[in-house]
């Protein structure tokens, strides 16, 4: 074998072995990313769909990822895209913003229907299913920075990063976004009785 | 300030007190405000509450299936 000819085999193996590791590493993230999958989704079929149309994207573009970058950023931004790409198709009013309350509203809200008085019995009136019913109701905005961080425990500097926005639009989103889940809980809650 | 004020003020900074945004000066303010007044200190306590529970609220796996799936989106060598 020429020497020309053996170096092609060798980066070519070379490239096969970073592409399986590659994918790999990617597959052992999916837990990690299918959380986040299914908290900006509204039901358990989207988030499927949303998780293979992803690693999908990622396996055809794993060349444009940096090794010894954050891959599950990576990821996550590949996913968050795809997200708003169809949020923005589903929505029909995007003008319209969410009416948000202070940050003492459910808390108000609740006490003032049922008349509890105890902390821990007015935290009883919520369940999780609120917060994936409520979650659904948050404009994707919002939604996407709540749960990278709320549930994701990205910090706002990888959330940024995720959703390529800046650090004091991650917050302004996460604070704003907090008191329409908020809000969104309080009607489920309220509604519930 | 007055006690009301006080109880407005701590409402608008609930969210950075949880992420520990506020300066020293500003938590400490708070600090003090909860331990005199029940009616914030029950709600700034509902709120960690409230984030334990959306912190949990995705619990549920992925299906086995589904990772199947992903594993089979792998391009061929």
């Amino acid at each position: 074998m020429s020497e020309t000819s053996s170096n092609e085999a060798r980066r070519l193996a070379e490239g096969a072995r970073n592409r399986v590791r590659f994918e790999e590493d990617a597959l052992a993230l999916a837990d990690q990313v299918y959380r986040v999958a299914r908290g900006v989704s509204r039901s358990k079929e989207e988030a499927e769909d949303l998780m293979q149309e992803t690693y999908a994207r990622a396996f055809r573009s794993w060349q444009s990822f940096t090794p010894g970058t954050n891959l599950r950023a990576w990821l996550l931004r590949i996913l968050t895209n795809l997200n708003i790409d169809r949020g923005r198709r589903a929505q029909r009013t995007p003008d319209s913003q969410p009416l948000e309350e202070g940050d003492y509203f459910l808390y108000n809200r609740i006490e003032a229907a049922t008349g509890e008085t105890e902390e821990e019995r007015v935290l009883d009136r919520l369940s999780q299913d609120h917060v994936a019913e409520a979650l659904a109701e948050v404009p994707h905005d919002f939604r996407d920075v709540v749960v990278l961080v709320d549930i994701g425990d990205f910090s706002y500097a990888e959330a940024a990063q995720i959703l390529d926005i800046p650090i004091g639009t991650v917050m302004s989103r996460l604070h704003r976004g907090r008191r329409i889940l908020k809000k969104e809980m309080a009607d489920l809650a309220v509604e519930a009785r | 300030m007055s006690e009301v004020d006080l109880c407005d003020w701590c409402e608008e900074v609930l969210q950075p007190y949880l992420d520990r945004d506020l300066s020293a000066t500003d938590a400490a303010t708070v600090r003090g405000h909860l331990a005199a007044c029940n009616w914030c200190e029950k709600r700034y306590k509902f709120e960690g509450d409230l984030r334990r529970l959306v912190k949990t609220s995705v619990t549920e796996p992925m299906e086995p299936a589904l990772k199947a799936k992903l594993a089979n989106l792998r391009l061929e060598l």
